[in-house]
């Protein structure tokens, strides 16, 4: 394993910022390649924990002589924000993530962004470990925007069991996937997790998931347990259930929970009087991919998305 | 006065509602011919758009037999922000600027703006009013994507500013509350001037001269044109930016919308800990300092300056 210093950049009054890589298999040049991007955001904890995860786990494989391929790393992105509970980057706020490609001569975040973007170039592969932007939880899934370059295929090698695939909205052309599949590289993210905290069990399917990847794309020599199949999940078939009231927001199940039609999934009250304003009741039957994830919502909030399993066989259907 | 109404509410969880107003001003007899929508505050440390606000509410009150069309003030569209010097939509901590145009199923921030869109659907005009942000000190100016060059320019000339930007489009440009109305129709206008957390009245007022004599050349007002500034027009020049070479305290020698030469000293970066003036910050080029910073803290790459000079 080689640890090294990616970026650094000197700051007025703090200690440097470092962006760390850990590489693994330096010497496969022949192998496939992947770089593994963590936590960007400084709320992205789940990421950061996988990804440290990865390192260690990374660690003893190499021991053990199973890289066969090339394996970087990059646990934390923004340590500046995750060491001061920020999201963003701390002087002005900028996020990291709609910087890219980045620019040399530009601002700080933009310089920051265009020396990581170095780095990350001429991979065969790009994972990037997200949250949502939004107050949800959900199933680790595959966001896979549409950039005209972008490899469907190899993401159903993690054996997660949803693939978002849509087309990119404006503000993604600055974020790194996208960026990234322009410059040839095959990058998607994982998007999971609750942003602020740690699911053991999610971080688990995800580690597990990036594992079965190597494996197949032959950069880890070991066998591993077939994954699910993917369902190729266009977002706009996903169910959207909305807070009609605002509260105190009251869950009864778990994300990746079969719900059926007439289900009582959730319930708001009244923060103030404790009245009971709304009983969030599922109008199909399908499986809940993302809910809500803070106490207190708001008006109009999405609080849960359920995908119906047959939507998503119709649009395997139709692509087929 | 005008009519004010909350245009736009969404409970809040506890006791509140976020909520949007806005002041409408109508004609006294006869109907209204054009809509102008004047909107400040998208971003919530931004207040020089409550200013040139109040400045225009105050004239209209004053003038209502003048008004020949619908003027609508927008004030505070992220009132959360405002109410709590927050650039992004608190909670979110999303930049409302970036959400365009919005969905009403997806979260807070892009509900926001696509109820803000619904609102001011069908205006004839939009002056989106932006004070830079904490970090830059900017002359009052209006920028536009170069696709809109043809019909935007000659409106920002009306506007009594000093310095019409057209700049090449981004396309996370398309995510602003300025792309998304142009693209529906409503021919909108991006001015920044002054500073984030500040009030610059002097700006204001030059402003409320610019909306009134844009209002008159529409004929939402009944008045003479006023006699207004012509901007510069950044197609006749270029222009250079001073980023900073290393961390430290920017120190200016120079005073905002100086005229300079190519090579002066626009200011320090010095060390508070050791003493040393660590770097020079010099003019690349001879122009007007249109973009000064104005909060001290830089690190390598922060924007210092910008200067807009002729083409080398």
């Amino acid at each position: 394993m080689k640890r090294f210093d990616i970026v650094t950049l000197e700051s007025p009054n703090r200690a440097p910022l470092r962006i760390e890589g850990f590489l693994f298999g330096e010497e496969n040049l022949q192998g496939p390649s992947v770089a593994i991007v963590g936590a960007m955001s400084g709320d992205h904890i789940n990421q950061l924990y996988v990804a440290s995860g990865l390192v260690e786990y990374l660690r003893i494989k190499e021991e053990e002589g199973k890289i066969i391929g090339r394996i970087l790393v990059i646990p934390a992105v923004n340590a500046y924000a995750l060491n001061m509970g920020e999201k963003n980057w701390p002087l002005d706020k900028t996020d990291l993530n709609m910087m890219f490609p980045g620019y040399a001569q530009g601002e700080t975040t933009q310089r920051i962004a265009s020396r990581l973007f170095e780095t990350l170039k001429g991979y065969d592969y790009g994972i990037i470990l997200e949250g949502r932007r939004d107050q949800g939880m959900c199933l680790p899934y595959v966001k896979l925007i549409q950039s005209g370059y972008e490899d469907l295929e190899c993401t159903k090698d993690l054996g997660l069991g949803f693939v978002h695939y849509r087309p990119h909205d404006p503000v993604e052309t600055a974020m790194l996937q996208y960026n990234w599949q322009l410059w040839e590289t095959k990058a998607f993210s994982i998007v999971f997790g609750k942003n602020g905290a740690i699911d053991k069990n999610v971080s688990n399917e995800v580690h597990t998931s990036i594992v079965r990847f190597l494996s197949k794309r032959e950069m880890l020599n070991i066998p591993v347990f077939e994954g699910r199949k993917s369902n190729i999940v266009d977002p706009n078939r996903i169910t959207l259930l909305k807070a009609s009231r605002a509260g105190i927001f009251i869950s009864k199940v778990q994300c990746g929970a079969h719900i059926q039609r007439g289900e009582v999934l959730g319930k708001i009250i009244d923060a103030l009087s404790g009245e009971k304003l709304e009983k969030i009741v599922s109008p199909c039957e399908g499986i809940v991919t993302c809910q809500y994830a803070h106490p207190l919502i708001f008006q109009n909030s999405i609080v849960f998305r359920i995908a119906s399993v047959e939507l998503c066989s119709h649009i395997e259907a139709k692509k087929n | 006065m005008g009519d004010i109404e909350e245009v736009l509410t969404i409970e809040l969880p506890v006791g509140e509602n976020f909520r949007i107003q806005r002041s409408r001003y109508e004609p006294l007899k006869g109907k209204s011919k054009k809509r102008i929508s004047v909107v400040s505050g998208i971003h919530g440390d931004e207040l020089e758009g409550q200013y040139v606000c109040f400045l225009l509410g105050q004239w209209l009150r004053e003038h209502p037999e003048a008004i020949r069309g619908t003027i609508d003030i927008y004030p505070a569209i992220n009132s959360l922000g405002i109410d709590s010097i927050t650039r992004s939509v608190p909670f979110y901590d999303v930049d409302l600027n970036r959400t365009f145009p919005g969905s009403k199923n997806d979260f807070l921030p892009a509900q926001i703006a696509d109820g803000v869109v619904n609102l001011m659907r069908g205006s004839d005009f939009a002056i989106d009013i932006h004070s830079s942000n904490v970090f830059l000190r900017e002359i009052p100016q209006v920028r536009i994507a170069k696709s809109q060059e043809d019909v935007l320019v000659p409106l920002a000339n009306l506007l009594n500013i000093d310095f019409v930007w057209v700049h090449d489009a981004v396309t996370v440009l398309e995510s602003t509350f300025a792309h998304t109305m142009n693209t529906i129709g409503t021919k909108t206008l991006v001015v920044e001037m002054g500073v984030g957390m500040r009030l610059g009245k002097a700006y204001g007022h030059q402003l409320l001269d610019g909306l009134l004599n844009l209002m008159a050349h529409e004929g939402i007002l009944d008045i003479e044109p006023l006699k207004v500034r012509f901007p510069i027009q950044s197609q006749v020049g270029e222009v250079a930016y001073l980023n900073a070479a290393c961390p430290g305290l920017f120190v200016p020698l120079i005073d905002h919308c100086q005229i300079i030469e190519k090579g002066s000293v626009v200011g320090h970066i010095v060390s508070a800990l050791s003493g040393e003036v660590l770097n020079e910050v010099i003019a690349p080029i001879a122009g007007i300092l249109f973009t000064i910073r104005a909060y001290p803290i830089v690190y390598e790459g922060s924007l210092v300056g910008r200067i807009f000079g002729e083409k080398q």
